[in-house]
């Protein structure tokens, strides 16, 4: 059995604290990583996103182990004994643990500042490829494309970037397709946008994420990410249905 | 004893009348000016108006000053009533700090109950994917219900640790203004009437409130406005008189630096109510306008052209949130104080880095300040707000973690136990790290693009209002118990209470962020069983029945302990502030002679050390 220092200030601790502190972070990283799956890795614009909640995971591991290591370490060896009826050891603070507890999370924070600018760049950028406008009211959306395409379901070409302009006619919603990653208000009176590259074929679900109302939970649209060539089938389609004159963009 | 002499009663009389009253002045101020007689919004809003001045009037707590109007002695009673029951002073107007904040304590852990049953109600209905019993338009009314009923009782469960702790911790006979403080009490209730009478008509926002959607719904939204609006004068006028309390009504040689650790995170809390409260009231009221008499605030409207020309939806989310999110804080400042107080009792140490843990108090109420955005990233405000508001949250990072850090070094070393209230107060540093360690996944705006508006946000929040609240205040209420009482609480049910509470909300956070990085919603009433959530969420409804039972059990531990627990004696956790040198029950004059302060409030383990001493008649 481990015969465990007296003293609070023993180095034997913090050593054994310390292997504890490694060991638990990389548990608790691979374990936050496989309970919080991210749904969004299906656009240019996720990457980033995932990305960074990795990175995340790994300093909130790290933090998490530090602070309950060092916690249940204490509750366990400097737990009252049965008949010692001794006060703690007398210490105030230590200004330089203070300091340094100040000084290194601030630099964190500027990292983090710094990387959290260039993550909002990424996934907040895009070319305008397609150009959709999604109009949201209560309970439901429609899409109008620039060349008179009006359609209740979202159909975009893989891999082209698109450039989805919101606004809604009634109260405040949020368009929100979990697999692309960000979302963004529709707000009645303004016109906000979200940019998108899809990167995978596929149907996936556009959600209201802004409360909206009674039947809110199912304001929703189909969204289809299909082949170039298949989006040109559909567009012409839809041309045709709806005697569209077009015109060029 | 007739009903009618207690206040509570005469109050909801006052009420009644008042309500019938204002009802009365909107249909016949429409009969005069000519337009349709009833209109039911316009009614209400007037009905609730009168009303909760009628309860004022009522239960007495305006008595004292309409006679100063006119000139009348109004002696300051002490003591419980001469010709009633002992307890039915508190159900109505008394001025002992002690009597008001058990009455800030009781409701508030009232509402506590109620706040937590609506949640137990959706819960149940989100078990598993379809609408099973809570129709789409009920679900919203609880969704939003729980939400303001919550937070109104964490703001009277501070008030309660506020007003019965500050004037016994800084040795003072009793608050600044006992009037005031009654009054700041009293209009709660009827606020809290109106924000239950609001559920007979629904509203559907969410606590939020955003508009327009707030400008379309049912009457309800009406009396939830003017309900928060009270409590929001509660709560700057409470704060006042604490400050006021604090700085002016300490004892000799208690500087500032040498109040108990609690004291900092309570001035840290009221200058964040006085002065930022102030901006929901005005939020509201302008909805309220808005809806009533049509003023074009918030909702757009257009012209011939489609140009706006009227309100703008966006400019209520920035005022909504000028006091919202400092309004968290107003929520967990209290409880880390409660944390740094007892922490150093329960481990016979000194509160490590003293100075420190004051001003990260006050430095988290500043910064506090600066991030309201930060709720708003997906709004479509301005580009460059995403990343001035990303900067100032992560900042909230640096106080916290001294606070963090200051813990740790204050259990390091020392000689721990572990009864109820220090299993609450280390339950409370588990939970508010989950809460604290997955904020600034929030803050950094590219991650919260994602995350916003899911249950990863819902799990966040509850974690940081549980770690920073409920689990400090249960710890608060188990630890001063004694004081209150003069009996201890059964101490197996209490154990039993914790280990109970604390793996379930373990579980009940991580799995609702979970269900938020899998793509689950907010406020949404039936989920797609295409998202795979189903498991999630049925562990988050077990969890949370676990919680709810855990609670009933104290609440069992409170009321039978009162009867026959054992007697706890003056200072049964060998305490060196000021409120365990004196009897148990706290007596009604707490100090029978003034306290003078001779050393550090927290010298646990320094032979010979003093922190109060008891002044001599001569002495001054």
């Amino acid at each position: 059995m481990l015969k465990l220092p007296q003293s609070s200030t023993d180095r034997k601790h913090f050593v054994i604290v310390g292997a504890l502190v490694l060991v638990v972070t990389v548990l608790l990283g691979f374990a936050l990583l496989a309970i919080l799956p991210v749904k969004a890795q299906s656009s240019v614009q996720a990457e980033p996103i995932r990305w960074l909640f990795q990175l995340h995971i790994w300093l909130i591991a790290f933090l998490f182990a530090l602070v309950s290591v060092f916690m249940f370490y204490a509750l366990f060896v400097f737990r009252r004994r049965k008949h010692d009826t001794s006060e703690g050891e007398h210490f105030e603070g230590n200004t330089v643990l203070e300091i340094l507890w100040t000084v290194v999370p601030l630099v964190l924070v500027v990292i983090f500042s710094f990387i959290g600018l260039q993550t909002l760049q990424q996934t907040t950028s895009g070319g305008d490829d397609i150009r959709v406008e999604a109009v949201g009211f209560q309970w439901a959306w429609t899409f109008n494309y620039p060349n008179g395409v009006t359609s209740a379901e979202m159909v975009l070409p893989v891999n082209k970037p698109a450039l989805i302009s919101l606004t809604s006619t009634d109260v405040i919603h949020s368009f929100w397709v979990a697999e692309w990653g960000p979302k963004q208000d529709l707000v009645p009176g303004m016109r906000t946008q979200l940019h998108v590259t899809p990167t995978e074929v596929g149907e996936y679900k556009l959600n209201c994420a802004e409360l909206c109302g009674l039947t809110h939970w199912n304001m929703v649209a189909t969204v289809r990410v299909v082949p170039e060539a298949e989006y040109t089938a559909w567009m012409e389609q839809k041309i045709a249905e709806q005697n569209i004159e077009v015109v060029s963009r | 004893m007739r009903l009618t002499s207690l206040g509570l009663v005469r109050g909801l009389i006052g009420y009644a009348v008042g309500l019938l009253l204002g009802m009365a002045v909107v249909v016949v101020s429409r009969l005069l000016m000519g337009m349709s007689v009833w209109e039911a919004e316009a009614a209400w809003v007037g009905g609730v108006f009168f009303a909760v001045i009628g309860f004022l009037g009522g239960v007495g707590a305006l008595s004292d000053w309409l006679k100063w109007t006119r000139g009348a002695e109004t002696p300051l009673l002490h003591g419980p009533p001469a010709d009633k029951p002992a307890w039915t002073r508190y159900f109505g107007v008394d001025y002992n700090h002690k009597v008001i904040g058990i009455q800030y304590g009781v409701t508030g852990l009232f509402l506590l109950l109620i706040g937590g049953s609506l949640a137990l109600v959706f819960r149940a209905e989100l078990a598993d994917s379809g609408i099973s019993f809570l129709q789409p338009g009920t679900y919203n009314t609880f969704l939003s219900m729980h939400a303001w009923v919550a937070l109104a009782a964490i703001l009277l469960g501070v008030g309660g640790m506020a007003n019965y702790l500050v004037p016994l911790m800084i040795g003072a006979a009793d608050m600044a203004f006992p009037r005031l403080n009654a009054f700041a009490y009293w209009i709660n209730v009827p606020a809290i009437l109106t924000l239950l009478l609001s559920m007979l008509f629904g509203w559907d926002s969410g606590w939020t409130a955003y508009p327009p959607l707030s400008l379309r719904g049912p009457v309800g939204y009406q009396l939830v406005f003017l309900s928060i609006f009270s409590i929001g004068l509660s709560s700057i006028l409470g704060s006042l008189n604490i400050i006021v309390t604090m700085l002016m009504m300490r004892p000799k040689g208690m500087s500032l630096f040498r109040m108990p650790i609690f004291c900092w995170a309570i001035l840290a809390t009221s200058l964040i109510q006085l002065t930022a409260t102030q901006l929901i009231g005005q939020a509201f009221l302008m909805l309220s306008f808005e809806r009533t008499l049509g003023m074009p605030f918030f909702n757009p409207l257009y012209n011939a052209a489609g140009e706006n020309i009227g309100g703008q939806p966006l400019l209520f989310q920035h005022l909504f949130w000028f006091y919202s999110h400092p309004a968290v804080y107003v929520f967990v400042l209290p409880g880390l104080g409660i944390i740094s107080e007892l922490l150093p009792v329960f481990s016979r140490k000194p509160l490590f880095g003293y100075r420190w843990v004051a001003l990260s108090s006050l430095a988290i109420a500043l910064v506090g300040f600066l991030v309201w955005g930060h709720h708003m990233f997906t709004s479509g405000y301005g580009e460059y707000l995403r990343v001035v508001f990303m900067i100032s949250t992560l900042l909230v990072a640096v106080p916290t973690g001294v606070k963090f850090f200051s813990w740790l070094g204050t259990l390091w070393g020392g000689r721990l136990t572990f009864p109820t209230p220090m299993l609450f107060t280390l339950g409370a540093i588990s939970v508010f790290l989950i809460g604290g360690l997955s904020g600034p996944i929030l803050a950094t705006t590219a991650t919260d693009l994602f995350l916003h508006d899911t249950y990863f946000v819902v799990g966040h929040f509850h974690a940081t209002i549980f770690g920073g609240f409920v689990f400090p205040f249960f710890a608060a209420i188990y630890y001063w118990y004694p004081k209150i009482t003069g009996r201890m609480y059964d101490e197996t049910m209490g154990k039993l209470h914790f280990w109970l509470m604390t793996p379930g909300f373990w579980l009940m956070s991580l799995a609702q962020m979970t269900a938020g990085t899998m793509g689950m919603r907010r406020r949404i009433a039936d989920y797609d069983p295409a998202l795979g959530v189903e498991n999630v969420h049925l562990l988050v409804t077990i969890a949370g029945f676990v919680i709810a039972f855990s609670i009933l059990i104290m609440i069992y531990n409170l009321f039978t302990s009162a009867e026959i627990g054992a007697t706890a004696g003056n200072n049964p956790w060998r305490s060196r502030s000021p409120e365990w040198q004196i009897p148990s029950p706290a007596p009604e004059h707490s100090y029978a002679r003034p306290i003078a302060v001779v050393g550090e409030p927290y010298d646990y383990g320094l032979a010979g050390s003093k922190y109060i001493a008891s002044m001599g008649a001569g002495d001054d």
